[in-house]
This record gives structure tokens, sequence and C-alpha cells, in this order.
């Protein structure tokens, strides 16, 4: 988009920062706000009934189930906020932890509005691409969940097939990953990246995990650092030592 | 595991006499759960309503047209149109373990089915019973319901916390090495889609078929995309391809 024919110059800059100011104020404030009611929401179901269900259930019990599910997952309540940081960016990071089903739905999402519009990741248009996209997945979602869980649930219960069920349960995280990988890869259009990722994915799955499975939570992470320390020794000369801005020239992000 | 239908022998309501309920439904389908279930999807709606009027607001600043706002939007959402109904598949099957309002608060938003399940699973064990069966009673799901909530609250507050910490990490970087700040989000989206997508291929082989078959539709769909110049291919291609995955899936499941 040109600059407006009636601003002056040099407060064209100027008031573009200050959109770009007022935009990331806005979401990382009403991100917080809002993720911190639903934190509240959402706790305060099992609290319901805890207290007003009529069940028999001490602390200890709930503190036992907890301690068992924490020392499964506990670590990732800390991994995937930092595996995910770098594609989210902050406002990113409060729609996606809140709306929940982040690599099954919200990221292919950004993804394929940023082909859309031809966005590269790491640039500011991309970084509004992907909220707008997450925006958009957020308003399929609650419609579909409000009418078909909440509305016609029960019914769907009774009429859908369970060899569907299984299916969809079993294969659709495969069935969207496939896909998703090839879409990354033609719109981020670094060959090179690309095969070091597959590559360095291909040896934690097949050469490490089989031999040391405690590391399988860890995997995307360790994957995902590997990545970028390999990809930024092969960065190719012309980035070595530039100072070229994020949103700079096309010509000079990634590797080609 | 698959969700089992409650014993026909379930009270239809719950009672106040010693015998444990297993009426699970029942217990979790009350009026001040189905508020707060909705009052959750409605955090999620109004935020999405802000963080849209940001990015409509601002766009200049990213240098994106209003045009390309709305298409991002609408990419976003025919891309979750797939992914959510899968979600949606999976949460109906679950209804008969966990009542409508918890179903929609953790397995449709927040959350994932698979992390979801296997904490409750995990906290069922831990209270002597699985998530299935005469001795998956409501106190059974109170705990797992609370342990799911609480380990759920943890991912949240951790992003609250590390979001900002990560913020200014990376804003520091981008200050030291704006070259490595434009390569590390591409190389975290690749990495992380290539871990993601090689660790569903040694699950089985009808997983490896699903990703393949997924990946070979969105290749053809790009392909054809860029022949024909058919922008709105590239907006539904990640449907087709998780519909014809899945496809492909269900009969080579059944087959072999």
């Amino acid at each position: 988009m040109s600059a407006n024919s009636d601003a002056q110059p040099q407060a064209v800059p100027a008031r573009l920062a200050a959109m770009d100011q007022a935009y990331t104020v806005t979401t990382n404030r009403w991100g917080r706000i809002t993720m911190i009611i639903s934190l509240l929401l959402a706790t305060s179901v099992p609290f319901y009934l805890l207290f007003f269900g009529g069940v028999s259930v001490t602390g200890a019990q709930v503190l036992t189930g907890f301690l068992a599910v924490a020392a499964t997952y506990g670590v990732f309540w800390i991994v995937e906020p930092v595996t995910y940081y770098p594609i989210l960016g902050p406002a990113g990071m409060y729609q996606a932890f809140m709306i929940g089903n982040i690599s099954n739905k919200l990221l292919p999402s950004a993804i394929v509005a940023q082909s859309s519009i031809n966005a590269r990741p790491g640039t500011r248009k991309a970084e509004f691409a992907a909220t707008a996209a997450i925006c958009g997945a957020a308003a399929v979602h609650v419609v579909s969940l409000l009418l078909l869980v909440g509305l016609l649930g029960t019914w769907l219960v009774s009429i859908t097939p369970p060899e569907i069920t299984e299916v969809a349960r079993l294969y659709i995280l495969p069935a969207i990953l496939g896909g998703i990988v090839v879409q990354l890869i033609a719109t981020l259009k670094q060959i090179k990246a690309a095969l070091i990722a597959m590559a360095i994915a291909a040896a934690m799955v097949f050469g490490v995990l089989p031999f040391v499975p405690a590391l399988a939570g860890f995997n995307t992470g360790i994957v995902v650092l590997l990545t970028i320390v390999v990809v930024w020794f092969a960065r190719p000369r012309s980035m070595r030592g530039a100072r070229t801005r994020a949103d700079g020239d096309e010509e000079t992000i990634g590797i080609a | 595991m698959s969700p089992q239908p409650l014993p026909a022998s379930a009270s239809p309501h719950r009672s106040p006499d010693l015998l444990a309920s297993t009426d699970v439904p029942g217990l979790a389908n009350t009026p001040i759960l189905w508020i707060l279930a909705l009052a959750v999807l409605s955090v999620v709606g109004i935020q999405s309503a802000i963080y849209m009027v940001a990015v409509r607001r601002n766009a200049e600043a990213a240098d994106m047209s209003p045009r390309e706002v709305n298409r991002a939007f609408r990419a976003g959402g025919i891309a979750a149109i797939g992914p959510s109904l899968a979600v949606v598949l999976v949460a109906v099957a679950l209804l008969p373990l966990f009542g409508t309002p918890p179903v929609l608060v953790r397995i449709g938003l927040i959350g994932s089915a698979a992390t979801e399940v296997a904490s409750a699973e995990l906290a069922a064990q831990t209270m002597g019973s699985g998530l299935s069966g005469d001795g998956y009673t409501t106190d059974v799901f109170v705990v797992a319901l609370m342990a799911m909530s609480l380990s759920g609250a943890g991912w949240m507050l951790a992003t609250l916390i590390l979001t900002p910490v990560l913020k200014t990490g990376s804003a520091k970087l981008q200050k030291v090495n704006p070259a490595l700040m434009s390569i590390v989000p591409g190389a975290a989206l690749l990495a992380a889609f290539a871990a993601l997508a090689m660790t569903e291929l040694p699950k089985s082989g009808v997983h490896a078929v699903a990703v393949a078959v997924s990946a070979v539709i969105m290749a053809v769909c790009l392909l054809i995309a860029n022949r024909l110049r058919a922008a709105w291919l590239k907006e539904w291609a990640l449907g087709f391809a998780i519909v014809g995955a899945l496809t492909v899936a269900y009969f080579v499941h059944h087959a072999g």
C-alpha cells in the first residue's frame, strides 16, 4: 500500500510506527486480559463440581491426580510456549494457548493465510496475517463447537458410525500434517532450510528416539532448536554480518 | 482408547444414597456449567473481535491492504474447517465420558483431545479406575477433570508469564542480530512441522499412508493453483488433502 498523499513525507513513517505500536499494545493488553478471564472461567468448572456436585472427593485425591498429570505434562507448560513463540509472536501466543489445537489447526490456518497473500514468515505482514487467520479459524471453530457439539452433539453421538469416528480420531493428525508440510515448503521457498529440518527430524525420529524413548516429548523442541542452529550456520554469505531489517527486502530474508 | 457408553444400569438421576453414581453426563450437564462453557466460548469470540479490529485499523503499518486482511481472515477460516470438524467428531465421541460443558471447554478449546484424554486417564488411574467401566464414578470424573483443568491452567499461566519474557529477549536479539531474527521464524516453522509429520510415520503403515496422500493432494492442488492462478484453491487445498487422506486411511484401516 502506498503512503497517503495528504500526509507529509516525514510524517508517514511516524504515523506507521504509531499504528504498529497501537497494534502491539492492543493485542498484548487485551490478549492478556482475555486469557486471564478464560483461565478463571475454565478452571472454575471442576471447582464447582468439587464443591457443589455432591461428590465425596478429598483434597489429597485431587492433589494425587494432579501430580500424576503434572509429572507427565508439567515440562510442556514451559516447552510448548517456548517452542511456538518464534512462530506465533506475542499476539498469537495469547490466542493460541486459549483456543487450543495449535499444531493441528491454528498454525496450519496461519500458514495457509500467509501463503494466500504471499507474506513471508518473519515479516510484520506475516504476523498480522497470522493474527487475522487465527481469528478466522477461531470463528469457524467456535461456531462449529456451538452447533455441532453444544446443540447437536448428543444426537450426533447416536448417528455417527463408530468406524468413522475411530478413523478420524486415529488419522486426523497425519492427514493434516502431510499437506501442511508441503504448503509450508511451497510458501517459504527455503529449500535448504526445509531439507535441513527434514534431515534433523528424521534423524531424531528414526535414529535417536528408538534408543532414548524418554526424549519423545521433547522431540519437537529439540528439532526446532537444532534446525535454527544449523540453518543459522549454513546461511548464505550475503547474510553474514549483514544488518538487514527483518521486514526488509525479500531477497535478504531466510535461506533461498 | 475408545470411549465406552455408560452401562445401562447407570441411574438416570443422581441420588444421595451410598452407591457411587456413574452418571457423569447427568452431573456435568448442569445449567451453571453450561453458562461457564458458553462464557469461555464468548471470551474467545471477544478476543478475536478485538484482534481483528486491531489488525484492520493498523494494517497499513504491516504494508497490508484491507483486501489482504479479509483474505487472510477468510483463508484462516476455510483452512480451519477440516481440522475443526475433526475436533468436533472426537469431541462428540467423548460426550458420554465427560458431559457437554467439560468437553466444550477442555477438548474443544484450550487443550487438545489427545492431551486431555491422556491427562484424564492418568488422573483416573490414581483413583484405581480408568475412564470406562463401573469403576468410573462421578468421584473419579471430578478428580480427572480437576487434574485436567489444573494442568491446563499450568499451560496458560506459563504462557502469561513467559510471553513478556520471550518478547523482551527477541526484541534484544532483533537489535543485536537482525539477520538471526529473520531466519528463526521460518526455520522454527519448518522444523516444528517436519518433526510432527516425521513422528507420525513410524506409528503404523496407515499413518504413513495418510501423511503421503495428504502431501500428494496438497502438491497437486498447489501446482494447479499456480498454473491456473486459482487463489481459492490454495485456501481449500488443506481441506481436500484432509478429506482425501482420511478417505484412503478409512479403506486401508478397514482392509488391513
